[in-house]
């Protein structure tokens, strides 16, 4: 039994000139321990396709099975960052982060240890009581990263996680969250990693599932296994680039 | 401003005959609506009298115009947050609550008085509690639908990135309530706040005295003093009551609406907040401090009581567990109950004020009746000439104010403070002056339109003014734009969407502003034009009272409002949001 199974997923959105069919029966597992990258061009529906694992868009037809049952509603094992960060500007760091805490029910107390630990995880120990307008972009999303991660989720999932930011913060992000994936004491058992940047993918994933547009649709699954830490001047990994490129370019 | 083409697209539409049905059906239901309260027409056994007019008498009379604007507010705040959020969750509420408060803003505030009166004074049997209703419902009607419709707007421009954040992790409900919804409305909250107490105080007077047929009810407070002053001709009086005031707003401005002004820029998404700081008044500041330390106090005494309250309600033994299902479902039940309850009551109320409508109207009509058709046309083109004027000196105003942000700082306090004047206690003496050189109520009437319409005008200019994007400005520059090509390129272009808002608002406010302007009696004299505000205002305050009258007048008033809004209005809002929004 996989730990994530996707059967005939689809998903169609109404619009003012009739059906706009985002999702044509995507397939696919994941694992337990299995870091999965998403890769395709704008408007494959994988940011779509995410939400619909997380249980905040339903799906038109198909079926998610978490550990064999189907969830319903919203799973909360699952926790979502966002590409532009989604922080509310009138919470602090620290409230913030205690977000999803606070919504799961636990005592104040309990809250501020757990967000405590969790903002320290991602460097911002002193930054509890800044607000995000006082934040750069990078260290927004390390607020992101650490409301996701103060729910302990069992699947990470990361939407375009670093589209947003500058290329330095985004080197430096990158390698801290391939620190924190390969650090033993984690929660998190899987990620599922969205991007259309290709080499985003080869650097951090195990396997990669190619999309293509009009309507989303799998086109390959590839499985990544050059040795970590990946450098992206080797030829396997040009290689590797440039073959999902092709697979992108030849049906997207 | 406007193209050829985009006028041709407005006027060349076919009417489309579903929203015919639609726009005829909700003026029925408002038409039952009014006449419903018809139906309760009683003698209340009230001795109308005058209330001492003497300066002693103004603390107090200041003290209780201020505790009723208070009451009427916040009554006001409830139900705008809950009616707005209600709105805002979309589907059928969406369209049957906005719809229902569009009409609800054409009424203007004397449409109001018959349901004032008949029903909370009914209801208390002629006592003095039930006027004190009255004039806090009337208050309050001035203020609820304008920031009832912000809450809506605020909560549906909520970024769908925030709604997903507090989704992903199971946030609903109160949670989402409290850490969501309320703060991305206080913003817009704050805002029309500011314009509600503006508008009760203008209307201050008419809801401080209240007239059905042969009976009047005066309240004590300001605009009833303010009012007798000025009928009596005691000028130093009034000018007493204008300054106390004139005292009572600069001071909240300065205790309440500036600390809250910056305190909900907090609240602001990055791209919506504003680029400079709040302006203050400098010397004023250490007032400002009032405001916050006020607050501190009061949740320093309110906390302690409320925590108890929560940990004993904690001690309770649990009820049974519900199943999240059952749960839902006993949501779903109390929900449904609700709705059917206010169904229900809506229907009665409906049918009931249909009879009421249909007898009224088959009594025999006045004589007067024949002058509506003239009337009204008359009318709007008094309205037209007073916003014809109004734009003529708001807009350079403003474009001078986009040129000069010192100017621009110093004019919002001031507009703010002048505009919330109730030019209502000046009438008087704005006709006297008048009579004297043009020989006409005509002109006086226009003038006093004016008072009514030109702030809201100059306020959105303004707000639209300052939402000019910094880097547009400075393209414009760049390249070498002329000031007037940079007017007429940019800035106006990019102030129409406001413009077009600021006249909606302005005409709403103007009606108003006209039913108190086309008639009224100084000094033991009636000064009146022939208009439809002079015919609902001399059937509303004669002795004999005819329900007929005021029924026929007020109905056509609304009909001809709700036809400019639909017809006129909305297709060049819609115009304007579509050309010349700021997107991209």
């Amino acid at each position: 039994m996989a730990f994530l199974e996707l059967k005939n997923i689809s998903k169609s959105f109404a619009h003012a000139k009739g059906m706009l069919q985002v999702l044509n029966d995507i397939n696919f597992n994941v694992e337990e321990g299995e870091f999965v990258a998403i890769v395709g061009p704008s408007g494959c529906g994988k940011s779509t396709l995410l939400r619909i694992i997380n249980g905040i868009v339903p799906m038109t037809s198909g079926q998610v099975l978490y550990r064999g049952r189907q969830v319903d509603g919203i799973n909360l094992e699952c926790a979502l960052v966002f590409q532009s960060f989604a922080l509310l500007p009138w919470l602090s760091v620290k409230a913030n982060v205690e977000l999803g805490l606070e919504a799961q029910g636990l005592p104040p107390a309990e809250r501020e240890k757990r967000a405590g630990i969790y903002i320290d995880k991602v460097g911002l120990d002193g930054f509890e009581e800044a607000y995000p307008r006082e934040l750069s972009g990078g260290m927004k999303q390390r607020v992101g990263f650490a409301r996701a991660l103060a729910v302990e989720p069992k699947v990470l999932m990361l939407d375009e996680p670093f589209s947003a930011l500058d290329a330095l913060p985004a080197i430096t992000l990158r390698e801290e969250l391939l620190d924190m994936w390969q650090s033993p004491d984690m929660p998190v058992k899987n990620i599922l990693h969205v991007t259309h940047i290709i080499e985003e993918a080869i650097e951090l994933a195990d396997r990669i599932i190619v999309m293509a547009a009009g309507p989303g649709r799998i086109v390959k699954d590839l499985k990544v296994e050059l040795p970590r830490p990946r450098d992206r001047r080797t030829d396997a990994f040009n290689a590797l680039t440039d073959k999902v490129f092709s697979l992108i370019e030849e049906r997207g | 401003m406007l193209e050829v083409s985009g006028l041709r697209k407005m006027f060349g539409t076919k009417i489309d005959p579903r929203r015919l049905i639609n726009g005829t059906l909700s003026f029925l239901a408002l038409a039952a609506i009014i006449a419903l309260f018809f139906a309760y027409r009683s003698a209340p056994h009230l001795v109308p009298r005058k209330i001492p007019v003497s300066i002693r008498h103004l603390p107090y009379y200041a003290f209780c115009s201020f505790y009723r604007m208070l009451a009427a507010y916040i009554i006001a705040l409830v139900f705008s947050i809950v009616y707005g959020m209600a709105a805002a969750r979309g589907g059928l509420y969406e369209r049957i609550l906005i719809p229902a408060i569009d009409i609800a803003q054409s009424v203007p505030v004397v449409g109001f008085f018959p349901a004032a009166v008949y029903f909370f004074v009914a209801l208390a049997h002629g006592s003095r509690l039930g006027v004190e209703m009255a004039a806090v419902f009337l208050i309050f009607t001035s203020q609820a639908w304008n920031m009832a419709l912000g809450v809506y707007e605020a909560v549906k421009t909520i970024p769908d990135d925030s709604r997903e954040a507090i989704e992903t992790f199971g946030g609903r409900g109160w949670l989402k309530f409290r850490r969501l919804l309320l703060p991305a409305s206080i913003p817009k909250l704050v805002y029309n706040s500011i314009l509600s107490w503006v508008a009760g105080w203008y209307f201050l007077i008419a809801c401080e005295i209240i007239t059905a047929g042969p009976a009047t009810y005066r309240l004590p407070g300001l605009g009833s003093f303010l009012w007798q002053a000025s009928e009596k001709g005691r000028n130093f009086d009034l000018a007493a009551g204008l300054l106390t005031l004139l005292a009572i707003i600069v001071l909240m401005d300065m205790i309440v609406w500036q600390p809250l002004s910056t305190w909900a820029e907090k609240f602001k998404y990055e791209f919506a907040a504003s680029s400079g700081a709040v302006q203050s008044l400098g010397m004023f500041d250490a007032l400002s401090g009032v405001g916050p330390a006020v607050t501190r106090t009061l949740r320093s005494i309110l906390l302690p009581p409320m925590r108890l309250i929560a940990t004993s309600l904690n001690a309770l033994p649990r009820g049974p567990e519900l199943s999240p299902e059952q749960s839902k479902r006993l949501g779903a039940i109390v929900r449904n109950l609700i709705i059917v309850t206010i169904l229900i009551f809506t229907t009665w109320a409906l049918a009931r004020g249909l009879v009421a409508l249909i007898k009224t109207l088959a009594q025999p009509w006045p004589s007067d009746a024949k002058q509506i058709p003239e009337a009204i046309v008359l009318s709007t083109i008094r309205m037209t000439i007073a916003y014809a004027i109004s734009l003529a000196w708001t807009v350079p105003c403003a474009l001078a104010a986009s040129e000069n942000p010192r100017f621009n700082r110093i004019l919002s306090p001031i507009a703010e403070i002048v505009g919330s004047m109730p030019a209502t206690a000046l009438f008087p003496i704005i006709v006297a002056a008048f009579i004297e050189f043009t020989g006409g109520m005509n002109v006086a009437s226009i003038v006093l339109i004016l008072t009514g319409m030109q702030w809201y005008l100059l306020f959105n200019l303004l707000a639209g003014i300052n939402q000019v994007p910094e880097d547009l400005k400075e393209a414009a520059r760049a390249f070498g734009l002329s000031r007037v090509a940079r007017w007429r390129k940019l800035i106006l272009p990019a102030v129409t969407p406001s413009l077009i808002t600021g006249s909606i608002t302005a005409w709403g406010g103007g009606w108003n502003a006209l039913i108190l302007s086309e008639y009224f009696v100084y000094n033991d004299q009636t000064h009146q034009v022939l208009g439809i505000g002079a015919l609902l205002d001399a059937a509303t305050y004669s002795k004999s009272g005819n329900g007929v009258m005021i029924l026929l007048s007020l109905l056509s008033m609304i009909a001809v409002v709700l036809l400019l809004n639909r017809l006129m209005w909305r297709p060049l809002y819609n115009l304007a949001t579509e050309r010349y929004r700021l997107d991209y």
